[in-house]
């Protein structure tokens, strides 16, 4: 490179078109090579880009778009021809100097996947742990508004409100206070009803709501089968797993949701990997709620068999298919089995008189509903 | 009135109006193909945080290929950008996921189901972050050195995208031309290339005139699948059509001669690549079940049973796989065809009148924030 004397390139007859980054105008101007690149236009003011400024900009093939980090950010100078472009670009020694390279891909993977590692890690260990340590410490009031919603939102399916026959719910709420005492639960944490559907299934709301479905107790022979559901229920309510599923749950679909961002299929995916994420969790909660059901059953010294054989009389026989790893509750026939290990004869006395069996089942009236 | 008094009359006839101009792609195909492929492992490998650096490569692409009255233009947009949108709309969706949530619970207090609705706010801001979306890819297109930008607010916008929205879902679709016409209304006369203003001239009537049969086709397009991709492939290309006809900016006016049947083969392709994709993924698993079957030495009606776990491990390892290349491969099939042939496809059906009136242009603008591709992002909406 002669630094003196400044040298003019061959000029072609490909034209050089610069645009200053003020205005829209095409200038055809000629290019002088000195100690800075001189781009002149006839009757214009000459312009001149220092070379360690002056790096590429996209372009279509065959033409060479420059642009200048000292001059207006969107002027370009636009080389049509080859040559000139070859002798301009050996003069200019940080042309791609912006550009991402295979390091800066590399950097972007290494970075991603450190992302990716620590929202697993986020997802396996830290939101569990976040979801036991804060569910306890949610103030009761905010629980009880979120059980008010879902009450709202479960009588709106399962029917208009709980049932209401004098001598059933006496009956009811005897066999609930037992449990309940045996439980530990607070006086105020906890209410209970049965709804007037078919479906065979009871639940535990937040804010200690318990609701029986009076298909359940169609389905129930006996006190003790009843009871040991209700006491799996009061263990949902024991170990707040309501607050701590709300907790789990929202966290890792916002998690998961982040770290699949924009791949197609990402729903699929999201959905899938939360279903079994979830699942598992939803598992271990029904899991410790059985336990906790077993406990209270031998409290009151009753078997906590007959609930199993009620759940099974329901749901059949479930192993077998992928359903396995994506169900919320263990398989029925282990439960079964492993409440039917935790047999025992019955040392304490009855739930309820026969009595009171007979009105409880008859608390929403004896009609079809 | 008062320009035809000094024009000259007599001896020197009016120079004719210059012949339009036309919108050359000279994208290679094989290029972007291989951009994609690349980009759509390198977005599985990082979990698809590259989607950033991917769609910013694909737009420099189709930008800087894209040639008007013989000069390209450019996408000065970077990735980083993209990151630093995505991570503040992140930073600001947060809370109102939270406050979403807890409005929710009172309004399900007062009523079941009651919050339903309030999932309609979440349209609006999908609304709203198209609107800043355009606003940031807008800001970044350049064309001779001189960048095109907007104004306008994303919340008026959303506004009008709502109760234009509102009366479509009462009329059963009906309205539809009329909303985007008023849309696009809104988003060009807010659009601008240096000093010059844009403007839609598109009307509603036009546009219904052309498709309202294509109205009456989609129920029973919904019920037989082999109409509906025609159906839509119609309705796609006199939308762009219309849309084009209608662009102003400052003097210049685009035109397009883009033939209704122009994307039933565009259609066909992807739902083809789709068949075949699929096709390959069972057997895929087939062959997969079969392989652990004779190697692992399990039954098969044993693999999936509960006790199995362990010995299923094999199986879902290699499901997973094969479900990651299959959506790898869908990804590549929609960004070529959908994305860069339409693109192509359209552009070499344009003519750009009054090209003179662009040809001494001073710039302006702002450079506008990549917060609303952030929220497009967080959101999953797409707009344009």
């Amino acid at each position: 490179m002669s630094e003196l004397s400044p040298e003019s390139p061959p000029q072609s007859a490909k034209p050089t078109i610069f645009f200053d980054g003020v205005s829209s105008r095409r200038r055809q101007v000629t290019l002088v090579f000195g100690e800075a690149l001189e781009i002149a236009e006839e009757g214009g003011t000459p312009v001149s880009w220092a070379w360690a400024d002056i790096r590429r900009a996209d372009s279509p093939a065959g033409i060479l778009r420059l642009a200048c980090t000292s001059a207006p950010p969107l002027a370009r100078l636009e080389i049509r021809d080859s040559a000139l472009a070859a002798s301009v670009i050996a003069r200019c020694m940080r042309l791609d100097e912006h550009r991402i390279s295979p390091r800066g891909v590399a950097k972007i993977v290494g970075w991603s996947v450190a992302a990716a590692v620590s929202i697993v890690c986020v997802v396996l260990f830290g939101v569990p742990l976040a979801a036991d340590r804060l569910a306890p410490l949610v103030p009761k009031p905010i629980e009880r508004r979120i059980g008010d919603a879902s009450e709202v939102q479960v009588k709106t399916i399962f029917g208009r409100s709980a049932c209401e026959d004098p001598a059933g719910k006496t009956a009811f709420v005897k066999l609930v206070n037992r449990l309940r005492d045996a439980a530990g639960l607070d006086d105020d944490a906890m209410t209970a009803g049965v709804l007037p559907t078919s479906i065979p299934n009871a639940f535990a709301l937040p804010g200690g709501k318990v609701y029986v479905l009076k298909g359940l107790l169609d389905k129930a022979e006996n006190p003790d089968e009843l009871a040991g559901i209700l006491a799996h229920e009061l263990g949902h309510l024991k170990h707040y797993d309501n607050m701590r599923g709300l907790i789990y749950n929202g966290g890792t679909s916002f998690l998961i949701g982040l770290l699949f961002g924009d791949v197609t299929g990402s729903s699929a995916v999201i959905f899938a990997s939360r279903s079994v994420v979830e699942a598992s969790y939803s598992r271990e909660a029904e899991t410790a709620a059985d336990t906790f059901a077993i406990e209270m059953m031998h409290k009151l010294g009753r078997s906590p068999k007959p609930a199993a054989e009620l759940m099974f009389r329901i749901t059949g026989k479930e192993g077998g298919g992928l359903t396995s790893i994506l169900a919320s509750h263990p398989l029925t026939e282990d439960r079964l089995a492993r409440m039917t290990k935790e047999d025992r004869p019955a040392s304490g006395p009855p739930l309820l008189t026969d009595e009171e069996w007979q009105s409880l089942k008859l608390i929403c009236g004896s009609g079809k509903i | 009135m008062n320009d035809m008094q000094w024009a000259p009359t007599g001896s020197e006839p009016l120079p004719p109006p210059l012949p339009p101009t036309r919108v050359e792609f000279t994208g290679d195909r094989s290029e972007f193909r291989k951009l994609v492929t690349k980009g759509a492992l390198l977005e599985l490998v990082t979990f698809g945080f590259y989607r950033f650096w991917l769609v910013t490569d694909l737009r420099r692409h189709l930008w800087s290929h894209t040639a008007i009255d013989g000069d390209a233009a450019e996408y000065t947009g970077r990735a980083r950008e993209l990151l630093i949108g995505f991570l503040f709309a992140l930073a600001i969706l947060v809370p109102i996921y939270l406050a979403y949530f807890l409005v929710g619970i009172e309004f399900e207090r007062w009523q079941g189901f009651a919050s339903t609705p309030l999932f309609i706010s979440f349209y609006a801001f999908g609304q709203f972050a198209i609107f800043r979306a355009r606003r940031y890819r807008l800001t970044r297109t350049v064309w001779r050195g001189v960048r095109f930008w907007m104004d306008g607010s994303g919340w008026a916008y959303s506004f009008r995208a709502m109760a234009w929205g509102l009366l479509v879902f009462l009329t059963l679709g009906l309205a539809l031309p009329w909303r985007e016409a008023s849309l696009e209304r809104y988003k060009m006369r807010h659009t601008h290339y240096g000093d010059l203003t844009g403007d839609f001239e598109g009307d509603g009537w036009t546009f219904f005139k052309r498709a309202w049969w294509l109205w009456l086709l989609t129920p029973i397009a919904l019920l037989i699948f082999p109409i509906a991709p025609f159906v839509y492939a119609a309705f796609k290309a006199r939308e762009w059509r219309w849309w084009l006809d209608g662009i102003r900016i400052g003097g210049v006016s685009l035109s397009s001669n883009l033939p209704s049947n122009a994307f039933y083969g565009v259609y066909w392709k992807v739902i083809g690549w789709w068949l075949l994709l699929s096709t390959v993924f069972s057997a895929y698993l087939g062959g997969a079940a079969l392989l652990v079957v004779q190697l692992g030495g399990v039954p098969a009606e044993q693999l999936f049973e509960p006790g199995h776990t362990a010995k299923s491990i094999p199986m879902v390892v290699m499901m997973v796989i094969g479900y990651f290349a299959l959506a790898l491969a869908i990804n590549i099939v929609m960004r070529v065809y959908l994305q860069r042939d339409i693109w192509a496809k359209v552009l070499e059906t344009v003519e750009v009148h009054n090209i003179g009136a662009a040809s001494d242009v001073r710039g302006s603008g702002e450079l506008a924030s990549a917060l609303g591709e952030g929220f497009a992002d967080g959101l999953d909406v797409a707009g344009f």
